[in-house]
């Protein structure tokens, strides 16, 4: 067991300074004002930026793109990044489908995309959900068809998030309705720039905007295929179990369990608190004076302690539930002026307590529902039975 | 407050914290049939036990080795603390251990702690500040005939010529109400130290308890869950439906992070004292919530069942509340959470 501040060397010090300095001069507020009006998880310039310090896939080898830097250093890049608020949500999609292509793609094809996507020039998107529903992954059902060395795809996906800034999707198709349900699925890596793909914006009161992509006779080639016919449920498999966490070597440089929000929730817990201690009540009292404030208070500050130390997949429920109920409580104590709006008279530190209510709503959805995971942690943490439903098998619509 | 230090966040127990988890795991599973839990009602100590407790060590292992102790850290001692509270063991270890502690540190006469790091004579602790002479209910008090409080006067060892009158209490645990003004007292520490040494010894119980409460969590989880699995309705085991499975999926997801956070606490307390003092108050609150949810949910998936005095479970909810409300409210120790929060941001 060790929670000790890990001892840096000399060079992992100056390592430290290069990347603040660096991610002060690329971060302006000129980002944080894009990401405010686009909500696209996702800057351009800074994507570049840091694609061309070889920090995008940091732990690659400098020949390949990446830093070549030690567990250390990857994890304070990473504590910076999420220090200076860097727009990650299209870098951390890319991360995720590469661990797919690299196990799955034509390896022609991953060896040319391997340096564009280090250099930021090339990015992925997660093309896994239905419109029909979601959390039913397998159950998808936009349709690839083979035709000579091509395949066509007709049918939509909702939710593919960064669609509109990426060069690929890494998408679900079903190619064999008659198969039980996971073995008539076959995944690809579809070029978004094909004839036939439409990207409509959607946006979420949390902020983000997401995409409807269209599919409408769009030409795939075989080589863009990842895995075999209809095994795509196995592709898929790959970025995954990444996502939740699996594989990650046992050092204590991770966070300890799936994190959904809970930095938002202290950004405005710690706002809260700051309030408090400069705000008196019409009876002249400082809140911070106020025992039942602390109480109340002190009970959300406990849920974050207990979030970042849930483990695994029971960490993603813990702390997306947590935040979601705290937030509301947060607001209460504070009052109205919690959810005066970035640049409003007298909004708290920017509206952050405005944003963390309305981003925490999404938290419980994204990366597979709560519901979906309290289904896991029954069946793997715990050991109940699953129940056969009609759909669990067979592909039913 | 600095949100992203670089901090290992490592929780895995080394060869040493295993084997003490796995000795005192097979220990109070093999000694402590729920039959002897019962047994031991309505007083909630077996003599018999303790004396094997003491054998194993239990007593004397988190005394320093000047006073005849193994220096175990408070990392050990929380997982003495869960495998004894995965069993509701009627022996007052958690009081003792923490009591001799302070005894130790704050210059207790030696014969005195060697006779506590024997568990020959047990101590216990008032967890309130003595107010005048008003009187108070201290854990463990119904066995012990030392008493250590602090007042304004300082930290002050009362002994009895005998244990006070045991009161019986819903958790059955030996609770008795403490008078400062019976028996002989001597104090032992005065000012600023003897308040800080009396908050340290006040933490430490709330860890220890909060450690103990995650074990009463973790064995009501399994008992619902086995239930779960057995029980049919409809064609099915009950366990596959959600309204079933899922209140049992909320349970281990909050005493997984009650375990983690009375680790981690442990942790700091051992090896980074003043760096986050509020934290065993943190996971005694979290604990105390875990075990709440954790029996309720266990009693209520057993159904009717869940509801009788035969069924284990009743043993479990009846000591998850009666164990931690001896702490005291934790809304207390939210505001004190609080109020560190408000300190360093
Ligand atoms: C902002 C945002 C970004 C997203 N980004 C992406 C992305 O980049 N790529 C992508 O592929 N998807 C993305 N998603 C989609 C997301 O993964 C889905 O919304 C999610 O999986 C749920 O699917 P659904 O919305 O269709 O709801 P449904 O699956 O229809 O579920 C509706 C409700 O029923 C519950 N439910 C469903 N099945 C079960 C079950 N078996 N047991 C118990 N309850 C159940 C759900 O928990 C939910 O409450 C994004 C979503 C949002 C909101």
């Amino acid at each position: 067991m060790d929670f000790s501040t890990v001892e840096l060397t000399p060079e992992q010090q100056a390592f430290q300074q290069e990347v603040r300095a660096f991610l002060d001069e690329i971060v302006t507020e000129e980002v944080h004002e894009h990401e405010r009006r686009t909500g696209d998880g996702f800057n351009e310039a800074v994507h570049l930026a840091l694609g061309s310090k070889g920090w995008l896939f940091p732990a690659w080898p400098v020949e390949d793109g990446g830093a070549g830097l030690d567990r250390v250093c990857q994890r304070i890049l990473a504590l910076e990044l999420l220090r200076a608020r860097v727009p990650g949500i299209t870098a951390s999609t890319t991360g995720l489908v590469w661990a797919a292509v690299e196990l799955s793609a034509d390896p022609e094809l991953a060896a040319q995309l391997k340096p564009e996507v280090a250099a930021g020039r090339v990015r992925f998107c997660l093309g896994y959900s239905d419109p029909e529903g979601g959390s039913d992954i397998a159950g998808a059902t936009l349709r690839a068809v083979r035709d000579g060395d091509e395949w066509v795809l007709n049918g939509s996906k909702l939710w593919t998030t960064g669609a509109h800034n990426c060069q690929y999707t890494f998408l679900i198709t079903r190619t064999d309705p008659e198969a039980p349900k996971h073995k008539g699925l076959t995944m690809f890596l579809v070029p978004l720039d094909s004839p036939g793909v439409e990207i409509q914006a959607i946006r979420t009161y949390g902020g983000e905007r997401t995409n409807a992509v269209y599919y409408t006779d769009v030409h795939v080639s075989d080589r863009h295929r990842m895995g075999e016919v209809n095994a795509g449920w196995a592709t898929l498999q790959g970025p995954l179990s990444a996502e939740h966490g699996a594989g990650r070597p046992d050092d204590g440089l991770s966070d300890i369990g799936i994190l959904m929000g809970t930095r938002e929730f202290e950004d405005a817990i710690d706002a809260a608190a700051r309030w408090a201690r400069r705000t008196t009540r019409p009876d002249g009292t400082l809140v911070a004076d106020d025992p039942v404030f602390l109480d109340r208070l002190g009970a959300l500050v406990v849920e974050t302690e207990v979030s970042r130390v849930t483990p695994g997949l029971m960490g993603r429920v813990k702390s997306s539930l947590s935040y979601i109920d705290g937030i509301a409580e947060l607001i209460d104590l504070v009052g109205p002026e919690a959810l005066l709006a970035h640049g409003a008279d007298g909004a708290i530190e920017g509206g952050v307590i405005d944003y963390a209510h309305r981003f925490a709503q999404g938290t419980a959805t994204y990366g597979g529902t709560t519901e979906v995971f309290k289904n896991m942690i029954a069946q793997h943490v715990l050991g109940l039975p699953r129940l056969s439903l009609p759909g669990s098998k067979q592909f039913v619509r | 407050m600095e949100r992203f230090e670089l901090r290992r966040q490592d929780l895995s127990l080394d060869d040493d914290q295993q084997a003490v988890r796995e000795g005192f795991g097979d220990f109070f599973t093999k000694q402590v049939p729920s039959s002897l839990v019962r047994d031991a009602e309505p007083l909630g100590f077996d003599a018999d036990l303790w004396q094997r407790v003491v054998a194993m060590g239990g007593t004397s292992m988190g005394l320093p080795e000047e006073a005849g102790g193994d220096g175990a850290t408070l990392v050990d001692l929380v997982l003495v603390a869960e495998e004894l509270g995965k069993v509701v063991a009627p022996v007052p270890l958690v009081s003792h251990v923490v009591a001799s502690r302070l005894l130790a540190r704050a210059g207790g006469a030696d014969e005195l702690v060697a006779a506590a790091a024997e568990g020959e004579r047990i101590v216990t602790l008032a967890l309130q500040p003595v107010v005048g002479g008003n009187r108070q209910l201290v854990p463990d008090a119904a066995v012990a005939r030392d008493v250590l409080a602090w007042s304004g006067e300082g930290l002050t060892l009362h002994t009895l010529a005998e244990p006070a009158a045991h009161v019986p209490n819903q958790g059955s645990t030996p609770l008795a109400w403490f008078d400062p003004a019976a028996g002989e007292s001597a104090l032992l520490a005065t000012g600023p130290e003897a308040e800080q040494l009396f908050r340290t010894a006040v933490a430490e119980w709330k860890l220890l308890t909060a450690a103990a409460l995650v074990g009463i969590a973790a064995s009501a989880l399994q008992l619902g869950v086995e239930f779960a699995k057995s029980r049919r309705t409809l064609g099915v085991a009950i366990g596959a439906l959600q309204g079933v499975a899922f209140p049992l999926a909320d349970v281990v997801t909050e005493l997984s992070g009650a375990r983690n956070l009375v680790l981690k606490a442990a942790w700091y307390a051992t090896h980074e004292p003043d760096a986050r003092p509020e934290l065993p108050l943190a996971a005694f609150v979290q604990a105390a919530h875990a075990a709440t949810e954790a029996t309720w949910v266990s009693a209520h998936v057993q159904g009717g069942l869940g509801f009788t005095v035969e069924a284990d479970i009743s043993l479990f909810f009846l000591r998850a509340k009666g164990w931690s409300v001896l702490g005291g409210d934790p809304g207390q120790d939210r505001r004190q959470v609080a109020a560190a929060l408000l300190a360093a941001v």
